[in-house]
């Protein structure tokens, strides 16, 4: 009995094993051994690609590379969006960062979001989703899947305006229950004080990001080869230590991008600052983008806002690169 | 090493003098000739404040009747909300995109549009005097009024009352307030009668900002008011502006249900409380009276009275002031159709127009003389606009007539007094700082 012979991964590289490419020009179909066209080695094939691609380039550019551009220009302008006049300042909307009490709050808020985030959307999702993988019935596992997952179907403006009203001191469900339970002493305008309004926005975006990053994880888990666990079940180790030696070295590699993809959306909040509490009381809850809003539309100083732009950039390009380097590198193979 | 760090630095600045260059520029000369003859056809553009019921239809109806008469004008209309067009004016003024015609408030926000050559002189069609001029109230106009020249199309008068329900006063045994103190001490009875005393939801920010505002023109005088309004000249260092933070900290303790926790309230949340019958009385604008006893609300018209939020005993500045400001229209100084647009606008403030607008269920009320009236507008809002008719003067919004950094500081000193977590004088302070950074 013959063996089917499956492709590997060199000879993905190389083309052996998989039907060939659709023919792109006449002289990248000459056969091997006929008159070789120069130009099939030359400049056509090249020139030809970027015909292809020129489109896509073109419109990468016009809206997003010269929108960074420009941001970078406007950074070092003050700009009276009345009359148009611009005049260059250097680099004062930076310096005028740096002595920004709000502007630190914003990025301290935006550190401690990402920080939460890590520990409820990637380790406390880790968890549940290795418990509901663990689970023998196939239809318990799918339908906590989707209980899980459900919250994340609902946009984020609409979870910040249900979570308002949540938290609403005195028609709330949140404080209301508090006092059904016998912990009336607990109630809080959570939404209302300095306190407790970032914790509880922060609170709302876990409930709404934890069933994504848990499907995420099952998904990653499932992908894991039944007889390690079972080979380890042989063994006699027990749930925890599967967890710990198995579970979690397996999938690695979704935990370092999901730690990625975390971090960089931590630094990008908006809208559930903005539909709960606009940066307020007092900007206790500003994050680096609503402050950018309120800089450029509020204030009308739409080149510190660029400043607050560039910032928010230059955090999210480093995460991204990061997140490159992390996933060309650290590649778990089965 | 400083070396590249340098020539990054210089090349960086290069790079953004060039873009300085392709996005900056003076603005081009006025183009409107506002006493041209119009000619009816073409599309006219219309950013107004009226999204959502009941005010929408008011302009839709306007636009339909104004295309009956001259066929071949299409009339566009943006309608945004109180809260939204605040940056859909903004995003259209940076995009070069402004419509014909223009929401606006008074103060610094108007005159922005016209130190930046976007709202055109009217003087020759609308100043005191003129024809169509004469058919608005001076003070409307003059609140428009920049450099001596008349940039605005007032559209109706607006001034903030304290609202109450009748029964909730009569049930707890209290009379109106005369004094701010009176007020304070009348909470005591109103709770125990049931009720909030008054609602209050300060999610927004500027609902603070209307209370302080009033109670500046109280505790300030009002040339000193007056002069730390422009930055150049203000010092924000008046004690009456403690007093009136003290003042409105002692407010929202005692007479709010929420207290501190008031930052974490919608302000329709408590417009509700008054027009559902669970509140005592709430602060809001002549705008709203007609909206707090329509059909629907437990509070009726007969059920619903206004006065002035009372002047603390012996305040140093003007206990007749109102705050309150007119609310209008520009037309965009570049656009093509500023005749047209002039046309529409003179239209829209026919008297039988104007009377519309100031009935229920729009309830606004105009500016045009003669508009309001016992027969034409509710009860309350013939009353509060006589009452705003009769103010010794209106001070506008304290977040349209200061600039932005200056309002902001105060919007966010606003929120921080309710809280506890900052004391009059550091948000004082806060102003302070906010007005040098501005200057």
């Amino acid at each position: 009995m013959s063996r089917q012979q499956t492709p590997t991964r060199s000879d993905a590289r190389s083309g052996a094993g998989f039907d060939r490419p659709p023919t792109l020009t006449k002289a990248m179909s000459n056969a091997p051994g006929g008159p070789v066209d120069r130009n099939a080695r030359g400049w056509y094939p090249k020139v030809a690609g970027l015909v292809w691609v020129l489109p896509a380039l073109v419109v990468l550019a016009v809206f997003v590379y010269l929108p960074l551009v420009q941001n970078l220009g406007f950074s070092t302008q003050e700009w009276d969006i009345y009359s148009g006049a611009t005049e260059f300042v250097g680099l004062e909307n930076y310096e005028k960062l740096v002595g920004d009490p709000v502007f630190w709050t914003a990025l301290g808020n935006n550190v401690l979001y990402a920080v939460l985030s890590i520990v409820f959307q990637v380790f406390a999702a880790l968890v549940l989703a290795a418990l509901i993988e663990s689970l023998r019935s196939l239809r318990w596992r799918k339908a906590l899947r989707a209980i899980y997952f459900v919250p994340a179907a609902i946009s984020l403006t609409v979870a910040g305006l249900l979570f308002y009203f949540i938290y609403e001191p005195n028609l709330g469900l949140l404080n209301h229950l508090l006092e059904a339970i016998g912990l009336g002493q607990l109630a809080q305008p959570w939404l209302g004080q300095e306190s407790t309004a970032m914790l509880a926005i922060i609170a709302m975006s876990q409930w709404q990001g934890f069933g994504y990053s848990t499907l995420l994880f099952a998904v990653a888990i499932q992908r894991i080869p039944s007889e390690l666990y079972e080979a380890a079940a042989l063994d006699g180790i027990g749930h925890v230590r599967r967890f710990f030696h198995i579970t979690l070295p397996l999938v690695r590699e979704m935990t370092g991008l999901m730690i990625i993809v975390t971090i960089s959306g931590a630094f990008q909040v908006f809208n559930e600052v903005m539909v709960m509490t606009s940066g307020g009381p007092n900007n206790s809850t500003q994050v680096l983008a609503t402050w950018l809003y309120r800089s450029g539309f509020v204030r009308n100083d739409f080149g510190y806002a660029a400043a607050i732009a560039t910032v928010i950039f230059v955090v999210t390009l480093l995460i991204a690169l990061a997140q490159l380097w992390y996933t060309r590198r650290r590649r778990v193979e089965f | 090493m400083r070396r590249t760090r340098t020539l990054t630095l210089a090349a960086a600045a290069a790079g953004a003098l060039v873009l300085s260059g392709c996005a900056g520029g003076a603005p081009a000369g006025p183009a409107a000739d506002v006493t041209a003859e119009p000619a009816y056809e073409g599309t006219l553009s219309i950013l107004t404040k009226f999204a959502g019921e009941p005010l929408e239809p008011y302009f839709e109806d306007l636009a339909a009747a104004y295309e009956a008469e001259h066929p071949d004008v299409d009339v566009e209309l943006i309608q945004e909300t109180d809260q939204s067009i605040k940056d859909k004016t903004k995003t259209l003024t940076a995009s070069q995109a402004l419509p014909d015609i223009y929401f606006t408030w008074t103060g610094d926000w108007a005159e922005n549009f016209v130190t930046g050559g976007l709202a055109a002189d009217l003087s020759e069609v609308i100043a005191p005097g003129t024809e169509w001029g004469d058919t608005f109230g001076e003070a409307s106009l003059s609140a428009f009024q920049y450099d001596g020249k008349y940039y605005g199309i007032p559209l109706y008068n607006n001034g903030k009352f304290m609202g109450y329900n009748t029964q909730a006063f009569a049930e707890a045994g209290v009379d109106v307030p005369q004094t701010f103190e009176e007020l304070v001490d009348a909470c005591g009875p109103l709770r125990d009668a049931g009720y909030e005393p008054i609602a209050f939801g300060n999610k927004d920010g500027w609902p603070a900002l209307h209370y302080l505002q009033q109670l500046f023109a109280y505790n300030v005088p009002s040339d000193v008011l007056h002069a730390d309004f422009d930055p150049e000249t203000a010092k924000w260092d008046d004690p009456g502006y403690v007093s009136s933070l003290e003042q409105f900290k002692t407010l929202v303790d005692e007479c709010t249900d929420t207290g501190s926790g008031t930052n974490g309230v919608l302000y329709t949340t408590a417009q509700e409380a008054l027009a559902g019958g669970n509140a005592a009385m709430y602060y809001q604008e002549v705008l709203e009276f007609d909206s707090i006893t329509a059909e629907g609300s437990s509070l009726s018209p007969d059920d619903f009275g206004i006065f002035q939020l009372p002047a603390p005993d012996g305040a140093a500045g003007d206990p007749a002031a109102i705050e309150g400001a007119p609310e209008g229209y520009l037309i965009n100084a570049k656009s093509a159709q500023a005749p047209l647009a002039v046309d529409f606008m003179k239209f829209v403030t026919e008297l039988e127009n104007a009377k519309t607008l100031s009935a229920p269920p729009y309830g606004q009320p105009s500016a045009v003389v003669g508009a309001v009236t016992e027969e034409t507008s509710s009860r309350a809002v013939y009353e509060g606009i006589t009452k705003v008719n009769e103010a010794s003067q209106l001070v506008g919004w304290l977040d349209t007539v200061t600039v932005p950094e200056v309002a902001d500081a105060w919007l966010a000193g606003g929120e921080a007094i309710i809280s506890g977590s900052a004391t009059p004088k550091e948000v004082l302070e806060s102003v302070q700082a906010a007005n040098a950074d501005a200057q």
